[in-house]
């Protein structure tokens, strides 16, 4: 098994800053959901991770924590992440982009 | 070498695969994209297999979204890591033998102008600092000397990285790496100076650190070749694994080094400043309006 990165939706969203995915040295696998966390009130949307792509560099976790300062992304096993973002299931939109979370391991459920 | 070459036959998009899908639906092609909105677009460039945390990627990907214009863009390449991302982006991708770039993309950008006029087609050359200053160092240099129009940029790890860890002439002196255990005899080779004194008309240094001045040179550099000569883009994109620098402390040592040896530089020709600033979004390269004379 190995890491890869994991975003809290809610510290990501409380000002989703758009930094990481500038930082990520893999194309396509930060992305951004405009509308993230809108359910609870947060308006700017926040940044996933589609986890099939992401290389477990750790660049992002770096970034988010020095740079942005917002601490919002962890290291997790593959195994043991639950759903998350995979390639297969993004959907791009007007300068937008979802997926619909499926577990990484197992497969969509 | 247009838009066309990114779409589908009719019928055949839904054969095609996902990632391809998205790319003609939501790519970059035929839109203006900037690094700001990445993460809610589509990007060209596909998985590779550099190393996980590389700088000289996360450059490759950058100057890619950075392309003025993607469609009318061609890639030159070497031997060394970086081909083996820029091979795996849906632009047109050349090749050359270790060291030949120069004089393949010198012939490409001739080539292209015959068949297709003024209609503007991009030439960059992407290479490490072993096929551009040291094997391809002579078509490097001749290549600037006869102006040729197209853009040079070198993926600077100061060391020959896909072959385990020899000096390069861009290697600063008394590094000490798995091939070179003495540490290097001679002092890193001034590349800027000598483009420079060979006629680039835009030469510039970055560091992928901050995303959004690595667009601002790139696009300035494919510009300024397009129509005035050549340019010259001297990046840092520090080697992981040679180094030994922990993945998630690559962008820090690219903040360190950008400090202390590899500070921002920008070198613009008057022709290429009266260039840009025809075009929009240039407009700091106005001439500046002549001081008011104050009277006696
Ligand atoms: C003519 C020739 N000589 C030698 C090689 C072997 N070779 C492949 S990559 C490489 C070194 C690349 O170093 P550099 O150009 O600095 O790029 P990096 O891998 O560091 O990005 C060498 C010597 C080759 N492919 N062709
Ligand atoms: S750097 Fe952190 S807060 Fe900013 S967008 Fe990325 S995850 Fe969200
Ligand atoms: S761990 Fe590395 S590859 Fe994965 S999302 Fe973060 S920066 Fe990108
Ligand atoms: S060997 Fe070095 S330069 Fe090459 S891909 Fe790996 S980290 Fe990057």
């Amino acid at each position: 098994m190995y890491l890869v990165a994991n975003i809290d939706t809610e510290i990501c969203a409380a000002t989703s800053c758009k930094l990481c995915t500038q930082y990520c040295p893999e194309a396509n696998t930060i992305l951004y959901d405009n509308a993230a966390g809108e359910d609870k009130g947060f308006k700017y949307g926040a940044a996933y991770v589609a986890v099939d792509r992401c290389k477990g560099c750790a660049q992002c976790v770096w970034v988010c924590d020095n740079m942005a300062k917002h601490n919002a992304i962890k290291m997790e096993m593959i195994d043991q992440i639950g759903n998350t973002a995979l390639t297969e299931n993004v959907t791009y939109g007007e300068k937008t982009s979802s997926a619909v979370l499926a577990n990484p391991v197992r497969g969509q459920m | 070498m247009s838009l066309d070459y990114v779409k589908f036959t009719p019928g055949f998009g839904k054969f095609m695969p996902k990632e391809y899908r998205d790319m003609v639906e939501h790519g970059p092609f035929g839109k203006k994209t900037s690094v700001s909105q990445v993460g809610t677009f589509k990007e060209i460039l596909e998985e590779h297999p550099m190393c996980a945390g590389c700088a000289m990627t996360l450059f490759i990907r950058l100057a890619i979204i950075a392309f003025p214009n993607p469609e009318d863009t061609i890639t030159v390449g070497t031997a060394g890591c970086g081909r083996l991302a820029i091979s795996q982006a849906a632009i047109p991708f050349v090749y050359g033998n270790y060291g030949d770039q120069n004089g393949v993309a010198s012939g490409l950008t001739r080539g292209l102008r015959l068949r297709f006029g003024d209609k503007p087609k991009d030439v960059v050359v992407m290479a490490g600092d072993g096929g551009m200053a040291d094997i391809g160092f002579a078509q490097t240099l001749h290549s600037w000397f006869r102006k040729e129009k197209f853009t040079t940029i070198m993926l600077d790890n100061e060391v020959y990285g896909n072959t385990g860890g020899q000096e390069s002439g861009m290697t600063n002196k008394n590094q000490v790496l798995k091939m070179a255990p003495l540490g290097k005899k001679f002092e890193k080779m001034d590349m800027l100076g000598m483009a420079k004194v060979a006629g680039c008309a835009y030469v510039a240094t970055v560091v992928p650190n901050n995303p959004r001045r690595v667009e601002s040179v790139i696009k300035k550099a494919v510009l300024v070749a397009r129509e005035i000569g050549p340019s010259y883009i001297q990046a840092y994109t520090s080697c992981n694994i040679e180094y030994a620098i922990p993945t998630d402390k690559v962008m820090e040592d690219a903040k360190t080094v950008e400090t202390d040896r590899y500070k921002f530089s920008e070198y613009i020709t008057d022709e290429a400043k009266e260039y840009l600033s025809q075009l929009y979004g240039y407009k700091e390269y106005l001439p500046k309006p002549a001081a008011a004379v104050t009277k006696q």
